[in-house]
Order: structure tokens, then C-alpha cells, then sequence
């Protein structure tokens, strides 16, 4: 199979990609990979939570701090369970906490996995990658 | 949760899985992948906490 002639769900692939993000796993699913779907979402999703519970921050670009905008981007890979975490006053972080840089580390992790997902689900999706 | 080595422990767990399952097809090589992976950033992280020892600031 060659570039190009991945199986799709008749989805065109911006809008395939961009479900892929928002919920991880979403893009396995779509593209018939159920099982490994599953362990990946649980994957993300336990490393997001755990690392909302040890108290970690999800960074967003802070003026002044460069590296602050690499963290963003693993933040916001984190698709809807980022949103939520805002929408529901979640993931400030608190910097005095023992358990604050492990939180960090748990919250980027997981954004930076969904991100490979998107990735994962593009190579699938063009039929670079057949399984 | 406060735990360092647990969270260290859990987190080796989850980056293993996740990179097993995205790299390995195969069941019985991602098995291996994974558990090679664990013990990797586990120990290797014990590793570079004891060569830290001397320079504790």
C-alpha cells in the first residue's frame, strides 16, 4: 500500500487528524485499531490524571520564558482533557508541592504520547504504516 | 501519591506500554519491547541518581 492509500473512515484527514487530538485513542478507533485504541487511551488518560492529582501545572506560554512555549504545546497535545482540566479550574499547579515537577512531567508525557498518536494515526491514515 | 519512586516506577510503566504498542506489532515482541523499556528507565534512572551522589548541590 503507498502513500496515499491508507484506509479511511470517509472522514477527509484534517478533520480525522483533529479527532485524533481531541480524544487519544479516537483516531485508532476510527481507523478499525480497537485494541491498541483502547491501551492508549487508558495510557494518556492515566498519565493526565495522575498528573492533575500530584498537583502539576498545565504550563501555557509565559513571557520571558521560552521554554514555557514547548511546554505549551505539550499541553495543549493533551486535545479535550486539557479543556476540561481548564473548563473545571483544574491543573494551576502548585509549585510547593513535593509531587509538583512528577506532576509536571506526568502532564507533558501525556501530551507529548497523544501528539505521537496524531502522528501515528497520519501514517496509518496515508498507508505508510499498515497495522 | 507522594511517593517518588512509585510515581518514578508508574511512569517507566506507561512510557513501556505506550511505546510497546506503538512500535511492536508482533504480541510476543512487544512484550519484550516493553519490558526492556521498563527496566531501562527504571535502573537507569537509579543509575544516574547514584552517579548524581557526589554533587548533591
Amino acid at each position: 500500500m503507498g502513500r496515499g492509500e491508507g484506509a479511511r473512515p470517509g472522514l477527509p484527514l484534517a478533520v480525522l487528524l483533529g479527532l485524533a487530538w481531541l480524544v487519544p485513542g479516537l483516531g485508532h478507533v476510527l481507523l478499525g485499531r480497537k485494541s491498541r485504541a483502547w491501551v492508549f487511551g487508558a495510557v494518556v488518560l492515566v498519565s493526565f490524571v495522575v498528573g492533575i492529582l500530584c498537583q502539576g501545572e498545565l504550563i501555557l506560554p509565559k513571557p520571558g520564558d521560552p521554554l514555557s512555549y514547548f511546554a505549551a504545546v505539550a499541553t495543549v497535545g493533551n486535545g479535550l482533557l486539557f479543556f476540561l482540566a481548564r473548563l473545571l479550574g483544574l491543573g494551576d499547579g502548585v509549585p510547593t508541592a513535593v509531587t509538583y515537577e512528577y506532576g509536571n512531567t506526568f502532564l507533558l508525557t501525556a501530551g507529548i504520547m497523544n501528539l505521537l498518536l496524531v502522528l501515528d494515526t497520519y501514517d496509518m491514515a496515508v498507508g505508510k504504516k499498515e497495522w | 501519591m507522594a511517593d517518588h519512586f512509585t510515581l518514578m516506577t508508574l511512569h517507566a510503566l506507561l512510557l513501556a506500554v505506550f511505546f510497546a504498542f506503538l512500535w511492536k506489532k508482533d504480541p510476543g515482541e512487544r512484550k519484550r519491547y516493553a519490558v526492556k523499556v521498563f527496566l531501562l528507565l527504571l535502573l537507569g534512572a537509579i543509575a544516574v541518581g547514584w552517579l548524581m551522589y557526589p554533587f548533591p548541590s
